[in-house]
């Protein structure tokens, strides 16, 4: 008897490849970084038409980001061979929480954008000398984002916040 | 300064505290106050359409970019401030009294949603590729960490013009009329942002603070957008406009510099206006700036 390849395991396989298109999705403030590591895919739903739909929660509700990103989902997941619509859902909960970044995207903002992310109430670090940082200003370019200033070399960061 | 230029050449970075000679501190310094100084007037004329936006999506756009210029003001001040040549303050207190420069482009008057896009549209990406041009070599360490944040906000806004253009070029003839009107009233001072071709002697240059001339910038910009909105259907107000089929390249008409220089020496089109209410706004907001001292809830920073 040989393990015919079943129903089931074509919709993991499916799953599996709308996932990794979701992840090759960027931030649009942050080219090089993905909206996956940055934590905003919640849930992943494919039905056996080939429907998919996508739960994604926005790091604030009024960001200005949402209709590009949703659109670059669109895009991206239809490119999979058997999916045959896809929509994105934006969740109001649970909430964005800078606990979501992955550590891939924390060493990337540290080291491509000098952007800090501050997890729990911890004190954030330099990403150029690793000093403690202080508080400027609770907003900077963006509402998850707060300015700071390095204790031991001066840099201005900014700080990705929940 | 021979042996500073030396290290500059060979790809070398300042760091806020090295020893540079002072007028490259200077020229640096001005460099990112003028560029604070911009990013401040232009996040006061985007707020300005913050209640006049047709539609929540373009309201949403616009609110989070007043917040990015903003932003980008601030941490463009910090790191103008580090310099140690004027405190925050001191640079938005001459800003605001008029003794100060700030970019061509805020010099003009925002008059219809189509003057909006046109902004967006073509202003934004003029800037964009200025500031691109100085990421791409700056000597200057940390004015060019906060650039590489500053310019993947600014391709993004880029991507909110595009949006706001299709959806104008797409609608009916009274919207399409209004955004070549607005094209009309905004390809000069677009293409003056660029400024005049660069000096043979540019310091910016020989610095490593701009990596490309003015001319090239602006050269490359037409290039672009005039196919761009041809294809759209929209016109180029420049009667010398051309197509040199041997270059294979568009060949803008002469420029007049005069529009440029009134709003270098603050006397543009909609500088009085302009600089007036920043300074009335900055005003009425005393209080707040003194209730923050008083409760001491503030660093020394914000205070200096």
């Amino acid at each position: 008897m040989s393990l015919a390849k079943g129903p089931a395991i074509d919709m993991l396989r499916l799953e599996a490849q709308v996932h990794s298109a979701v992840s090759s999705v960027d931030d649009p403030e942050y080219p090089g970084i993905s909206i996956v590591d940055l934590g905003l895919l919640e849930t992943i739903q494919v039905n056996d038409d080939g429907s998919t739909v996508i739960g994604l929660i926005p790091t604030f509700s009024g960001c200005p980001a949402l209709a590009i990103i949703a659109d670059d989902v669109v895009a991206a997941v239809q490119e999979v061979a058997d999916v045959s619509t896809c929509t994105v859902d934006w969740l109001s909960s649970p909430a964005w929480h800078a606990d979501r970044v992955s550590h891939e995207a924390r060493s990337c903002l540290e080291r491509k954008f000098t952007v800090a992310v501050q997890i729990g109430q911890r004190s954030t670090t330099c990403p150029l000398c690793a000093s403690k940082t202080v508080e400027q200003s609770m907003f900077g370019p963006s509402r998850c984002r707060s300015v700071h200033t390095c204790t031991g070399c001066g840099e201005t960061v900014e700080v990705m916040r929940g | 300064m021979d042996d500073f230029e030396t290290f500059l050449n060979n790809g070398g970075i300042v760091e806020s505290d090295d020893a540079m000679p002072d007028e490259y501190r200077l020229a640096v310094f001005r460099f990112i106050e003028l560029h604070a100084n911009s990013e401040q007037m232009g996040g006061l004329t985007e707020r300005d359409w913050i209640p006049r936006t047709p539609g929540l999506r373009h309201k949403m756009a616009v609110i989070a970019k007043t917040q990015d210029e903003f932003g980008h003001a601030h941490l463009l001040y910090m790191v103008a401030a580090d310099m140690g040549i004027k405190s925050r303050r001191e640079m938005i207190e001459e800003l605001y009294a008029g003794k100060s420069r700030f970019h061509n482009v805020f010099h003009y008057r925002a008059k219809t949603w189509g003057h909006q896009v046109a902004i967006a549209f073509l202003v934004d990406a003029a800037a964009l590729a200025s500031q691109q041009a100085v990421f791409k070599n700056c000597s200057y360490g940390p004015y060019r960490r906060i650039l590489k944040r500053i310019i993947s906000e600014e391709g993004f806004h880029m991507r909110l013009g595009e949006d706001r253009m299709m959806r104008i070029a797409q609608g009916t003839k009274m919207q399409r009329d209004m955004f070549q009107q607005a094209i009309n009233d905004w390809w000069w001072p677009a293409l003056q942002l660029f400024g005049p071709d660069s000096k043979p002697n540019d310091m910016l240059l020989r610095w490593h603070i701009k990596s490309e001339r003015n001319e090239v910038l602006r050269d490359r910009w037409v290039q672009k957008f005039v196919p761009m909105l041809q294809s759209y259907g929209f016109t180029i107000p420049d009667p010398g406009l051309r197509f040199d089929d041997d270059a294979d390249r568009w060949v803008a008409g002469p420029i007049d510099w005069e529009p440029l220089k009134k709003t270098f020496a603050n006397v543009g089109p909609d500088s009085a206006r302009r600089i007036g209410e920043a300074s009335t706004h900055w005003e009425e907001s005393a209080w707040v700036r003194q209730a923050l001292a008083e409760n001491n809830t503030v660093n020394e920073l914000v205070q200096t």
